[in-house]
């Protein structure tokens, strides 16, 4: 079905309104957005609602101690932030892995997290930092904002806990531990413009051979993007030595959940999964 | 007096004539041409891998506004084959054989009417057994793929090597056979002191032109027939065009838009091409069609496919006593030129090092998978990674370093090989050393085995590879040869018609170069008209790295014969003999003191202008002097022949299985650098797409079905993998090529493969024998885990 109406909104109130009224596509980057519904894995409703112009979804302010990122913020917006490179380099980090610079300049990081892909280069770091996605509806004439751990966010490939009705106005990073340090990892054959066969991504605060308050998350290893728990128990309080991080790393292997694609087989994602926390964690160990 | 000392534009560095307009953006490629009154076509694809065509409806696709015609094959009745193997009609009536079989098509006012149109036909199909592994193609039982007659009969009675097959062929799924033996292979077999026997497995890929595929097809009302078209080979696509649509050649005309690249994918003549006429015919308007990205990953050929087995066999000292080659070619549903690649592929089995005795053998079977056509070094990617895998693995086994046993049984100047190529010139051996010494091949490759079990995931290693290729044209043809007309103004300009297409190759700036030294002229005075079957002359189209030297040489003939005139004209004003005269900048200067006699223009003008009334114009037809294979594929089929020898370094990392090029360093036989700039660029770009080959690029075909027809999945090499560069020229000074020069378009992208392998090898101890060397593949070898099953 073609499109429509065409709207674009300079308030959120009137974007929220628009939802409200259903049968309309968010476009914000459109770098998912058109591919997908050019590809016809995306139908296009009636409306197209344009947010772009909705100032509520801009900037990267400080915010209850961490930072509040408006998803309207480009890649390219965030790999040169300075707040962002000082206290969430994990993040900035993975956007330099992000496809290329034309798509940086346009690709929002609320897009990302909305097209809750299984391999979202943005969304492991996201998890490691504890992200809170701030949701905004109108459903009897006010403005209303809720918001929900990242962690909870993401139900299956493409589905997120975002209703119909609610826009995406914001993450929210709390400010990480002190001493807090992140890595990202992203297995592919180019260093950017390629979809991960998986990514890693793992923050604590190193010391004493350990990593304390560890999390770890993974991408494109299950359906959703997943902060893997039971790995960064095994972390809790354990003395990095080669024994533990053997232990460590194969604890991650048995909890992902991959599987074959055209991308990759579900065994090697595992033996990613289990080599590159392998050495990551080794990393730390010799930090 | 006014001196012009000599000067020569032979070895500098010119930028290309046409890169201000292409940098720009200004050039008009075929997708930036609207004919008045034009239409847009687009084409049904079959949804089946195999399978009957019951019933096709395109009441609804009809009925839509803005759609001028939708053509089925039921609506083109006098439709007849095409192609390489005369073996498929353009549009496909009563069966369907592959994915890219073309259905039905749509003529409309826009390409999104057009495709909405597609969407409304609606084709019952009826499947038929498919086959997509070509190592069942010859079981008994196995489904066939041809066999029915298509209109008018083949005209081959029976199986010739090299020829396509016919009809009883077909109903075994055979498409084409080649066998070639030189010596005895059992004698040479008996006399080995090591033998290696492996298998290789080469995979599909294409070409990614910038450019897709598209034509703009239009009829004038006196039914004479226009193109404007991407193809490599105007000339005999005009006579192939007039026998598809069975008109007189005379009445088509091909003009070729600047093209984005062509690397073989434009040489054989494609079912959207005569598509296009049919529906510029129906409407009575110029119809342009011009592939999607996506469909230009479906519908347009690959590099050929192989399953290769090679024997080879070496005495203690390294000398190579024989060869036995044994592919299986995936033809896919239709035969193009990727079928006949066996003609570039057994030359490097017999001749690129010494070996007595040789036998060689393609079967290429049809099955439902995509077909593979032309593609840079056709054929040579494949049986060099063979072959220098196997020249390492002989080394290895005797204790040889790899260069030493390379060296031993190259290839010199003056041979004759078994097959019959003449090597007048060859650099082989300079290749070799200059490659290995500018890279520290020895050192590293020693130093490489030493650290192959010390401890960490990166590991280095170095690998060699060289190489043969034509190079002074392939005569395939009845003619291997080119015209040029060549006029000049009276303003001393001059415009050159040359037969030779550019196709981003640069062989426009090198022709005019060429002329331009020559007639003493300076580069901007020359204008290249190269583009027009209607002015240009004839010339057999761009393939087998021939356009420079063939090419080159037709236009210096042309630029002789005028300067011949010239400086006859010269002489008798000057009262000078013509031996003491030259041209330089423009001016007729005494040769031995460089006097400006009088300027070149004003000479012309006096030839014009007065009762003499001529102008300069002259051409010249040039034909290499090479030989026609006989039937046992024997002959000098080129003038020249290329060398080269790349090394390749490699970072393997264990843990993830990705090999990443830290370094190429090439040496290549190209007779003479003509334009530095040029040569560098295209070796740079064959390295670049060797690589790909070798590494990342990988037409993911299952089940007849291509799984990834984007830049998203199928993935090219981007800048930040370009490994370091370091290229040398070694110049041959070949009698034959214009100014000493050999082609060399092919040369730089066929060693990259083996010479990675090689490298992988040296790296790891692991030998993988299967491209492409992606991050999985590889991680399996080194950890020797088994491929997995596939996907439900």
């Amino acid at each position: 079905m073609a499109v429509e109406e065409y709207w674009a909104p300079a308030t959120l109130s009137d974007a929220l309104e628009r939802l409200r009224g259903g049968d309309v596509t968010i476009l914000a980057g459109g770098t998912d957005l058109m591919p997908q519904s050019h590809a016809g894995r995306v139908t296009l409703a009636r409306g197209l609602l344009n947010v772009r112009r909705v100032p509520e979804l801009r900037g990267i302010e400080a915010a209850d101690g961490g930072v509040r990122i408006g998803a309207l913020c480009t890649m390219s917006e965030l790999m040169r932030d300075p707040l962002v490179r000082e206290h969430f380099g994990i993040l900035a980090e993975a956007c330099d892995h992000f496809a290329s610079d034309q798509l940086r300049n346009a690709a929002t990081l609320g897009g990302n997290v909305c097209n809750a892909s299984p391999a979202g280069d943005t969304l492991v770091p996201l998890l490691v930092l504890d992200a809170e996605a701030e949701l905004a509806s109108k459903p009897d004439g006010r403005v209303q904002f809720r918001r929900v751990p990242l962690s909870a966010f993401f139900s299956g490939p493409g589905r997120t806990a975002r209703a119909p009705d609610e826009l995406l106005c914001a993450i929210r990073l709390p400010r990480p531990p002190a001493g807090f340090v992140g890595r990202f990892y992203k297995a592919g054959l180019r260093p950017a413009l390629d979809i991960s066969a998986i990514s890693i991504g793992i923050g604590g605060v190193p010391g004493g051979r350990a990593l304390g308050q560890a999390r770890v998350a993974y991408g494109a290893v299950a359906p959703v993007p997943m902060r893997a728990r039971r790995t960064e128990q095994a972390l809790e309080g354990a003395v990095l030595d080669a024994a533990t991080v053997e232990r460590v790393a194969a604890i991650a292997r048995d909890e992902v959940r991959p599987i074959d694609d055209v991308r990759a087989s579900a065994w090697y994602r595992r033996e990613l999964v289990f080599n590159m926390t392998r050495r990551m964690l080794g990393d730390v160990a010799h930090a | 007096m006014t001196v012009i000392e000599k000067s020569s534009l032979i070895g500098r560095r010119i930028a290309k004539l046409d890169a201000p307009e292409k940098a720009s953006g200004q050039t008009r490629y075929v997708h930036d041409l609207d004919l008045p009154g034009q239409l847009h076509g687009s084409i049904l694809r079959s949804a089946r891998v195999h399978a009957r065509i019951r019933r096709i409806d395109v009441s609804k696709a009809r009925a839509l506004p803005g759609v001028h015609a939708v053509l089925t094959a039921a609506d083109v009745p006098y439709q007849r084959p095409l192609g390489v193997g005369k073996d498929q009609l353009p549009l496909k009536g009563d069966k369907v054989r592959s994915r890219r079989d073309e259905v039905a098509a749509v003529a409309a006012e826009t390409v999104e009417i057009a495709e909405a149109a597609l969407a409304l036909i609606e084709v019952e199909y009826e499947d038929l057994p498919v086959l997509t592994d070509p190592s069942k193609a010859l079981e008994p039982g196995a489904p066939v793929i041809h066999g029915e007659n298509l209109a008018p009969p083949s005209p081959h009675d029976s199986l010739k090597p090299g020829e396509p097959g016919d009809a009883e062929a077909h109903r075994h799924n055979v498409a084409m056979t080649f066998d070639y033996a030189q010596g005895d292979v059992a004698a040479g077999e008996a006399e080995s002191d090591v033998v290696v026997d492996d298998w290789f497995r080469l995979h599909y890929v294409t070409h990614c032109c910038m450019g897709v595929s598209g034509v703009i097809a239009e009829f004038d009302r006196s039914g004479n027939l226009t193109l404007h078209s991407n193809t490599q080979v105007p000339f005999l696509h005009k006579r192939e065009f007039a026998e598809i649509l069975g008109m007189d050649p005379g009445r088509i005309r091909i003009i070729q838009p600047p093209i984005g690249g062509g690397f073989g994918s434009k040489l054989d003549i494609y079912p959207f091409e005569p598509i296009a006429v049919f529906l510029a015919k129906a409407t009575g308007r110029p119809v342009k069609l011009v592939f999607s990205r996506e469909e230009e990953f479906v519908a347009s050929p690959t590099r050929q496919p192989v399953l290769l087995r090679l024997r080879s066999g070496a005495k203690r000292d390294g000398t190579l006593t024989f060869r036995v080659c044994e592919t299986l070619h995936d033809n896919g549903a239709y035969t193009s030129w990727g079928a006949t690649t066996p003609f570039v592929m057994m030359q490097t089995i017999s001749s690129l090092y010494r070996v007595p005795h040789c036998s060689y053998h393609t079967t290429a079977v049809y099955t439902n998978n995509p077909y593979a056509g032309s593609f840079r070094g056709y054929g040579n990617l494949q049986a060099t990674f063979a072959v220098e895998q196997q020249m390492d693995e002989l080394a290895e086994k005797l204790g040889i370093d790899p260069l030493e046993m390379r060296l031993r049984n190259a290839q010199e100047p003056g041979e004759v090989t078994p097959q019959g190529m003449h090597f007048r010139t060859c650099g082989l051996r300079q290749c070799l050393t200059t490659a290995a010494e500018a890279s520290g091949y020895r050192e590293k490759h020693r130093a490489a085995l030493a650290a192959q079990k010390a401890p960490g995931h990166r590991k280095r290693g170095v690998g060699m590879a060289s190489m043969l290729h034509v190079g002074g044209g392939a005569k395939i043809y009845p003619s291997d040869g080119c015209g040029t007309i060549l006029k000049i103004d009276d303003f001393a300009h001059v415009t050159l018609m040359t037969g030779a297409s550019e196709i981003g190759q640069g062989s426009e700036t090198v022709l005019a170069q060429l002329v331009c030294e020559e007639l003493g002229i300076p580069l901007d005075a020359v204008t290249v008209v190269n583009n027009d079957t209607d002015i240009t002359p004839w010339d057999v189209g761009v393939h087998a790295s021939r356009t420079t030297f063939i090419g080159g040489n037709s236009a210096i003939g042309a630029a002789r014969k005028a300067k011949a005139k010239i400086l006859a004209a010269a002489a008798k004003v000057a009262g000078v003999a013509e031996a003491e005269l030259e041209l330089r900048a423009g001016h007729i200067v005494r040769a031995a003191s460089g006097e400006a006699l009088m300027s070149l223009a004003k000479l012309l003008r006096s030839l014009h202008f007065s009762d003499k009334a001529e102008l300069v114009m002259t051409t010249h037809y040039y034909e290499p002097p090479s030989r026609h294979q006989d039937k046992a594929f024997k002959g000098d089929v080129s003038a020249a022949y290329a060398w080269a020898t790349q090394v390749v370094e490699v970072e393997v990392d264990t843990d993830t299985g990705v090999v990443r090029l830290v370094k190429v360093t090439g040496a290549h036989d190209v007779g003479r650098v003509l334009n530095r700039l040029g040569i560098e660029g295209q070796i740079e770009g064959g390295i670049v797409m060797g690589q790909g080959y070798a590494v990342t690029e990988d037409l993911i075909v299952e089940d007849g079905v291509v799984r990834n027809p984007g830049f998203r999945d199928y993935k090219l090499v981007t800048a930040p993998e370009i490994p370091e560069m370091d290229i040398h020229f070694i110049e041959t000074m070949d009698g034959e090529g214009p100014q000493g020069a050999k082609g060399v378009g092919e040369a730089p992208a066929i060693c990259m493969a083996a010479a990675t392998a090689n490298a992988i090898c040296n790296a790891t101890g692991v030998r993988i024998r299967d491209l492409p060397f992606t991050p999985e593949k590889v991680y399996r070898a080194l950890h020797a885990a088994a491929a997995p099953a596939k996907a439900p």
